[in-house]
């Protein structure tokens, strides 16, 4: 029974792929009787389905080797495509994680969208995220993880553009998709650079080729840095951050998924990428730059929001960073440690906050205030979460982050720092955002209200209890820092910087708090409000540079290549109106035309 | 050395006819322009009989067949001035410019 369970991961996927599907039916333009419930419904049974097959495949799994699936997909002349399937308890795991996420997030769409006619578009979409990270972790595939990364992307942009009627939901899918997909588009660069070098796009064949692979040090460079162009798309890492601010126009309970493992897609596809990599000391650098950059600009920006959603929407950018950090110094499985307890903590952090903002109306932390008395189950969901997101009690991210603390204060001392730093940040921003909301005096927008119903609860509470026992579950897997090898004094440091953020925080903005705080300058605020007005340097550079060079191409279409066509169309009908002219209607003229062309004709001759 | 001489007057006088042909604006000086070129081709019939075909003379007789084709010709050409000129009440050739492009 447990053999079935493990030759048949495969239909994981599946599961949610067949739930996509039949939602569909209750579009508002097929089932016009029943309403759109029934989809909901359908995929909560189905995405229910693939977890209890998750768990029952992760429990036979559990202290077994890891083995492989494989299908041929397809055969041509000199490629063989194999869609591989690797099912170890980490794959198998991550299915579970993803399924179980999206479980709770589609019951609390369930409450959150109860108003909302667009349900079968809406699980559909759920549904196919669902299916597409499952199929992404579970293959062991570069090209098959490309497909899905790109399927994905897809999904985000119908899923944020949910609410197409409004014009920045529009502009915010749009910034979704393009950002993605030029990321993914240099993915596919690398993907197809590689496969010349290594002969294998198989992640388990290139982990064995990259350790006796010997390339020249620029390809190595450049292989490295296309792939991890997409992963830094995916994971909104400077400089492509801006989509996921803008996405943040979607539904709250596809925020929560998104937030939580969407984004952390292209982690995985980095964590698997990672030997490759390796080969190149330019990318690993890079990767730590990338990393660095975004962990500390995010949280800074984080801090100046005004919207409770991009509050948050930062830090995941900022804790992404991490993950880059902790991938460039060749620490893959703190990596996954970390892309494990930030999809917990953002899941909680996101219901939490999507349950304050679907009675409250506002997303604008300037108009809450006062709400801890009134909304108590969503404040302690939102403090877990926080507390599961930065180092400071010994939940979730503690470890990881004390794990790379220890890596890196012998190796290198600043990237130990700068953990450090982006831990007090985000504890700083977290509280802010809880001072705000749940903290000081009741503001006009937040006067009446109630906590939400159950739908919305019993996934909250839910996922409190999981953040609760993260540290539980990784000692039961033992994969805690044993206590041996635990250094004190930068554990001591981790919790303290969170401390002094929180408390910082804490100080400025619980009690009876100004109107708005000021730091230094207002451009030098502003600069970070305004995400250091990234949309307009697109605008300038890239989206500008594209702009007026397209127009151009498209003056040269309509001008140069049709003119130059139409010109001989007109040309001839120009020579015809000018030449009918010589049609005078003299006769006389037209003797005269004869014995010219005689004349003409015997000279020729007589030469 | 005979025949150039009859063969320049002949075209001298054919040329004559030419530019009386295409300048004149009167459309019966037209029709005298056409003699002229009848009459610059019989002498050049009648030359080439005379000098070179002297035993059988057929250019004569072309130069008959073209004088009474020509009569015949210029008496059509008369009637057809006629009847423009009924309509028009001109003989003027650049009157009739009426059927152009």
């Amino acid at each position: 029974m447990a053999q079935f369970f493990l030759q048949t991961v495969w239909l994981i996927p599946s599961y949610a792929l067949i739930g996509a599907v039949l939602a569909l039916p209750w579009s508002p333009a097929v089932i016009r009787r029943t309403g759109p419930r029934p989809s909901g419904y359908v995929n909560l049974f189905m995405t229910s389905l693939a977890l209890l097959h998750g768990l029952l495949a992760l429990s036979a799994l559990w202290g077994q080797p890891p083995h492989t699936l494989s299908f041929s997909w397809l055969e041509v002349a000199g490629l063989h495509l194999t869609f591989d399937l690797k099912i170890s308890a980490l794959t198998v795991g991550a299915t579970v994680l993803i399924a179980g996420l999206n479980l709770l997030a589609q019951l609390f769409a369930v409450g959150y969208l109860e108003m909302d006619w667009g349900w079968a578009r809406f699980y559909s979409l759920m549904a196919l995220f669902e299916a597409g990270m499952c199929a992404l972790v579970l293959c062991d595939s570069l090209f098959f993880s490309y497909i899905f990364l790109e399927i994905l992307t897809l999904g985000t942009y119908l899923l944020v553009g949910y609410w197409f009627s409004q014009p920045l939901v529009v502009t915010g899918a749009r910034d979704a998709f393009l950002t993605k997909r030029v990321g993914d588009l240099v993915l596919l660069m690398g993907v197809l650079a590689l496969l010349p070098l290594a002969g294998t796009w198989n992640f388990s064949e290139l982990a064995v080729w990259a350790q006796t692979a010997n390339l020249e040090p620029r390809t190595a460079t450049l292989l490295g840095l296309a792939l991890i162009a997409g992963p830094m798309g995916k994971c909104a890492q400077f400089p492509l951050q801006l989509w996921l601010d803008e996405a943040m126009e979607g539904p709250v309970p596809s925020s929560i998924l998104r937030n939580s493992v969407v984004v952390a897609t292209g982690a995985w596809v980095l964590v698997k990428l990672e030997p490759v990599l390796a080969l190149s000391p330019v990318v690993m650098a890079t990767l730590v730059f990338i990393g660095a950059l975004t962990a500390v600009g995010a949280a800074l920006i984080a801090i100046a929001q005004v919207d409770v959603k991009r509050a948050l929407s930062y830090s995941v950018s900022s804790f992404m960073g991490l993950v880059f950090v902790a991938v460039g110094t060749g620490q893959t499985e703190v990596a996954l440690l970390l892309v494990f307890t930030h999809a917990i903590a953002q899941a909680l952090l996101f219901m939490s906050i999507g349950a304050v903002v679907w009675n409250s109306i506002t997303q604008d932390l300037r108009q809450y205030g006062g709400l801890w008395s009134r909304r108590p189950i969503s404040g302690i969901g939102f403090v877990v979460g926080a507390a599961t997101l930065v180092g400071l009690l010994p939940l979730g991210s503690f470890w990881p982050m004390v794990e790379l603390l220890n890596h890196f204060w012998t190796t290198e001392p600043w990237l130990a720092a700068l953990v450090l730093l982006v831990n007090g940040l985000t504890a700083f921003s977290l509280t802010r955002v809880f001072g705000l909301i749940f903290g000081g005096p009741t503001k006009v927008m937040s006067s009446r209200s109630p906590e939400v119903a159950w739908p919305m609860m019993l996934p909250l509470t839910l996922m409190t209890g999981f953040a609760l026992h993260v540290p539980l579950v990784l000692a039961q897997w033992q994969l805690l820092p044993a206590w041996s090898t635990l250094d004190w004094s930068l554990t001591t440091a981790l919790a303290v910087t969170g401390a002094l953020g929180c408390g910082l925080a804490g100080v400025l903005y619980l009690p009876g708090r100004p109107e708005s705080i000021q730091f230094g300058s207002k451009s030098f605020q502003e600069f970070f409000a305004y995400d250091f007005y990234i949309q307009r340097i697109y605008r300038v550079s890239v989206v500008g540079l594209v702009d007026v060079l397209s127009r151009f191409v498209s003056w040269v279409d309509h001008y140069l290549v049709d003119g130059v066509v139409n010109f001989t169309g007109l040309a001839t009908i120009f020579s015809g109106q000018v030449l009918r002219y010589s049609v005078s209607g003299l006769s006389q003229v037209y003797i005269l035309a004869i014995l010219l062309g005689m004349l003409l004709v015997g000279l020729l001759v007589m030469q | 050395m005979q025949l150039q001489y009859f063969l320049l007057l002949a075209s001298a006088l054919f040329c004559i006819g030419i530019y009386g042909l295409v300048t004149s604006r009167n459309a019966v000086r037209v029709l005298m322009s056409i003699e002229l070129l009848f009459n610059a081709v019989n002498l050049n019939l009648l030359s080439f009989s005379n000098y070179l075909d002297s035993t059988d003379i057929r250019g004569q007789i072309f130069a008959v067949f073209v004088i009474t084709v020509a009569a015949a010709e210029a008496a059509v050409g008369l009637a057809i001035i006629l009847s423009i000129y009924r309509n028009r009440e001109t003989v003027d050739m650049e009157q009739f410019n009426l059927l152009k492009w």
